[in-house]
């Protein structure tokens, strides 16, 4: 809905302004599948690694590693692999949330945490990678450390929201 | 940064694949990738069109820039002042349509932003600022999580909405400020 809006009210302020619609339409287009041919070998480099990582099984290596660390941190261990996995992959990490409601309930306190996680935080390898891309940028340096700090108070901030009764 | 990121998750997804001695897994999890990659871009760049041809009728009849001078001074506050001017409308109409939970078009916006902040090889304090917000999340209406709660069964999907809210403020309130706090030091 918002959308088709928004489109409306471009069409309309190109017309009012006497701008060839069409013409302009053209060479922004051309912009933009330049800008999705130039960040395609970022999003294979990255979707490759994350992958790889992913089907290894070092993923579950790390959650029972961090488990406890996390637990006297005040996030339960049944969000852990969720929240683990939001920075690397949206699909994985929202097939793990659909299993957390179902086994847990949506509406008991393990649900409300994992939904929180779920939405406060981005595939921040991901999107950093594909940016980056974008940008033509070699060296990134803070973006990732900020990025994963964030992530970290974004996911606390859920598990503090629903404190252990 | 970016290098030792994808090294680690590279080699360490392949080392401990052969030590388990799933070697030949790998590749096919490998190649799996690469043409979800492609597929993925092919699948984007038709959005991209659409959203970027918008936008540039937005541009040709002068609306963008008109965008890009309102926009200026908050913008200019948040990335500093050596954000180059061009891609200033782009970065307020990603971070609206991230704000109003329009994925599809925040994307291609957000990506000619940064296109147009990146000038050579070292990401400047702009970038980083902007590409540290992006990932932070600043969506306000969790419309998928709402959903999945929904067809769970759940009495009141809606109850996280606030949380939400309250969560991803701080999330990116935290990227920010960590953000200005490192420009100086990386």
């Amino acid at each position: 809905m918002a959308v088709t809006v928004l489109m409306l009210l471009c069409l309309a302020i190109g017309a009012l302004r006497r701008t060839p619609v069409y013409d302009a339409f053209l060479s922004g287009a051309r912009e933009g599948l330049e800008t999705a041919l130039r960040i395609l070998p970022a999003l294979i480099a990255m979707l490759c690694a994350i992958r790889v990582f992913m089907a290894s099984g070092l993923m579950d290596g790390l959650t029972c590693l961090l488990a406890p660390l996390f637990a006297r941190l005040g996030v339960p261990r049944e969000t852990l692999p969720l929240m683990l996995m939001r920075p690397l992959s949206g699909s994985a990490a929202l097939a793990l949330l659909r299993e957390t409601l179902e086994q847990y309930g949506p509406d008991s306190r393990i649900g409300l945490i994992a939904s929180v996680m779920m939405g406060s935080s981005e595939t921040v390898f991901y999107t950093c990678g594909v940016y980056l891309g974008a940008a033509g940028v070699k060296k990134s340096r803070h973006i990732l450390p900020c990025a994963l700090l964030s992530w970290l108070a974004g996911s606390m901030a859920a598990a503090f929201l629903y404190p252990t009764p | 940064m970016i290098q030792a990121l994808f090294g680690v998750l590279l080699g360490g997804g392949l080392l401990f694949g052969l030590v388990k001695g799933q070697g030949d897994a790998a590749l096919t999890v490998l190649l799996g990738a690469a043409r979800e990659g492609v597929e993925t871009a092919f699948s984007l760049a038709g959005s991209f069109a659409l959203f970027c041809g918008m936008m540039g009728i937005l541009r040709a009849s002068g609306a963008a820039d008109a965008l890009a001078r309102k926009a200026e001074k908050p913008l200019q506050r948040l990335l500093g002042r050596g954000a180059n001017p061009e891609a200033l409308s782009y970065v307020a109409m990603n971070l609206t349509c991230n704000l109003l939970g329009l994925g599809n078009a925040a994307t291609p916006m957000g990506l000619e932003a940064a296109r147009r902040l990146g000038d050579g090889d070292r990401a400047n304090n702009a970038l980083c600022m902007f590409l540290v917000i992006n990932a932070s999340s600043v969506q306000l209406m969790p419309t998928t999580v709402i959903a999945l709660r929904a067809a769970a069964g759940s009495a009141d999907p809606g109850a996280v909405v606030l949380p939400t809210i309250i969560a991803t403020g701080i999330s990116t309130l935290v990227g920010i400020l960590s953000c200005k706090g490192l420009e100086k030091w990386l």
